[in-house]
Order: structure tokens, then sequence, then C-alpha cells
């Protein structure tokens, strides 16, 4: 039975640094999930604008923009509305219930297998903005080669008892 | 600064003390012959980034001015911070040392960023470029917004240092 009652996509316990920024418009449109990774993006205004990561990094985003647990609170639906997030860098210990639970390849045509977390191991975004232990980027032919923006080690793997969360150091 | 690091107080070295700096200089450790932290000009490898420039207009009149060189001492800045900085390199280094046409850098969001062999941003490896000896440099931070107009040319940096 877990003992740590993780409500939140992104369940902090420690914090690293924190601060506001705009967020895309492509984002307020789709919207994200808490621990969602993104990259800087630019913007014709003086603003700092971030976007979803296809990989490289800026940091990840606190709160998702549409949590069951935000519900009849404040905080509902106020990101999207006023166009902002809180962006987190610097070194976390989180756990998050959003991050790849699929291989690439599997993900692409199918049947889905599970990506397998290993204890240590480092961890890069996705071409989506997940955690992931995958090099997405040479496995997609991406130009850019392999990733090396690692961003995350796994402490816990998903498991029954911390309710098939991730739980990662974060190194941003 | 919109979100700042880790600070604290160095010596900064009698080159500095002599030349003045600008806020955003990044500096590197250098030998001091007493028991102090002493930092000196980056030529690609940090330290941190000095927070105010030796002779900003911005201390005028004020307490401050002068007080840095005078003292020889400045506030570094490392960590992860959000800045905007007037001090970065404009054009690429082999136009600045070539005697052509200046040939402007074109900084995109998230590009890498490394002290120049002056200790100003930029997204060049020159310390790859001229093949010193700790080279490749290690990056300091990445683009996180473009000089324009709407924020007088200031190059907006996320700092990783």
């Amino acid at each position: 039975m877990p003992e740590i009652i993780r409500t939140r996509d992104c369940t902090v316990h420690f914090k690293g640094d924190a601060y506001p920024v705009s967020v895309s418009s492509i984002m307020l449109q789709n919207g994200w999930g808490g621990c969602q990774g993104v990259q800087w993006a630019d913007s014709p205004t003086d603003e700092f604008v971030v976007t979803y990561s296809d990989g490289l990094y800026g940091g990840f985003l606190l709160w998702g923009s549409n949590e069951p647990a935000d519900a009849w609170t404040a905080l509902s639906g106020n990101q999207l509305k006023y166009g902002f997030a809180i962006l987190c860098a610097g070194g976390w210990l989180t756990s998050t219930s959003n991050y790849e639970k699929y291989t690439w390849e599997s993900r692409q045509v199918g049947p889905l297998v599970p990506n397998n977390y290993v204890v240590g191991k480092r961890l890069t975004w996705s071409l989506r903005g997940l955690l992931t232990c995958q090099n997405e980027w040479f496995l997609s032919g991406d130009p850019r080669g392999s990733n090396t923006y690692y961003v995350a080690y796994v402490i816990q793997k998903p498991r029954p008892s911390n309710n098939w969360n991730l739980v990662v150091q974060t190194a941003i | 600064m919109f979100f700042k690091g880790d600070s604290y107080t160095v010596a900064v070295s009698d080159d500095m003390a002599r030349g003045g700096w600008p806020g955003g200089q990044g500096v590197q450790w250098v030998k001091a012959n007493s028991d102090i932290r002493m930092v000196t000009y980056s030529q690609g490898l940090y330290g941190g980034m000095l927070v105010w420039g030796s002779d900003e207009s911005g201390d005028d009149y004020a307490a401050m001015t002068r007080s840095q060189p005078h003292y020889k001492y400045a506030t570094i800045l490392l960590g992860g911070s959000l800045i905007s900085t007037s001090t970065y390199e404009r054009y690429t280094y082999a136009s600045r040392i070539g005697g052509g046409p200046l040939v402007p850098l074109d900084y995109q969001p998230n590009d890498l960023l490394y002290f120049s062999l002056r200790g100003y941003w930029t997204k060049e490896n020159e310390a790859d470029i001229i093949h010193t000896l700790f080279a490749p440099a290690f990056f300091t931070g990445f683009v996180a917004q473009l000089p324009k107009p709407s924020n007088r040319f200031f190059l907006g940096i996320q700092t990783s240092m």
C-alpha cells in the first residue's frame, strides 16, 4: 500500500528552482500534464516563453493545465487563462505519473512494450517532452543524432507501492 | 535578473580592477597570493559571471559607484539563473579577429552558450575554434530569449553552471 499520497501528476519530495514563465499558444490550445518537459521558444514580445520539449530543456512544468486535484479550487484553469506556468529547473526529487510508459518503437506500431526503468539510469525528455530512458533522437533518426541532454536519474522504478509513479532526481 | 541562482563575493584580479568589466562578465578562478578566492576574466573556463559591472551607468551617483574596483571585490553568480544581459558576443569570432566585415551571430532559442575568449556569452565554442589546451569549453547556459527591439536587444539566458 502506498505510504505517500500521490494525487498530482508531479509530487514534490524536494524542491529545486522554480519561477513563472509564459507558455506557447500551442500549449495553451492542447494543455499539458504535470512534469511536462519544456524548452525555450521565441516570442515577439519581451517574455520568456516555453513550449513542449522535443528533447531539449528548459526544465519541466510543475502543475498540469487540467489536473483533477485542482478541480473546484482557485487553480482551476488559471494557467491556461493567463498563459503562464511554473518552470522547474535545478535539482528536484519528484514522483511523477507523467512519463513514457512504453518504448518509442512500440508506440509507433504496437503492441505496446513497457519501458524498463532501472535505478540510477539517466533520463532525457522524449520527443514529446516526457521523461524516458530511451534515446528517442537516435531511435527516430533525428538529424541531431544522440540526445545527451540528460535531465534526471531514476531513484525508484514504477511499482504498485508508489502508485506506478516514476521517482526521479532531476539535474537541470 | 529574473531568477537568482547562487551568489557570493569574490576578490577580483588586478587586471580586472584596472580594466573594469561589464555586468554579465564571465570569470574564472585565478591563483592568489593570500587566502582569498580570486577571479579574473574568463577565457572560456568558468567560475561564474559577475552580476554588476564595475562602472555601470545605473550606479552613477549611488553608493556603489566604483566601489567594486576600489575594494577589488565583486559578486559572482552561478548555478541556475534566468537573466537578460547586453554582455554577449554580437559577431562571430572569425569575423571579429579577421579584419573582415563583421558577421552577426544568429542566436536561436535553446542554443548552448559558452564564455568567449574574453568572457562574454556566445554560442561559439571559441576555445575549440583556436584549440586551447582545455578545449572544448563547458557550456554555461542556454538561450531563453532572443535579442530584439522589445527587450532592447538583450540576450535572455538560463544559466547552467
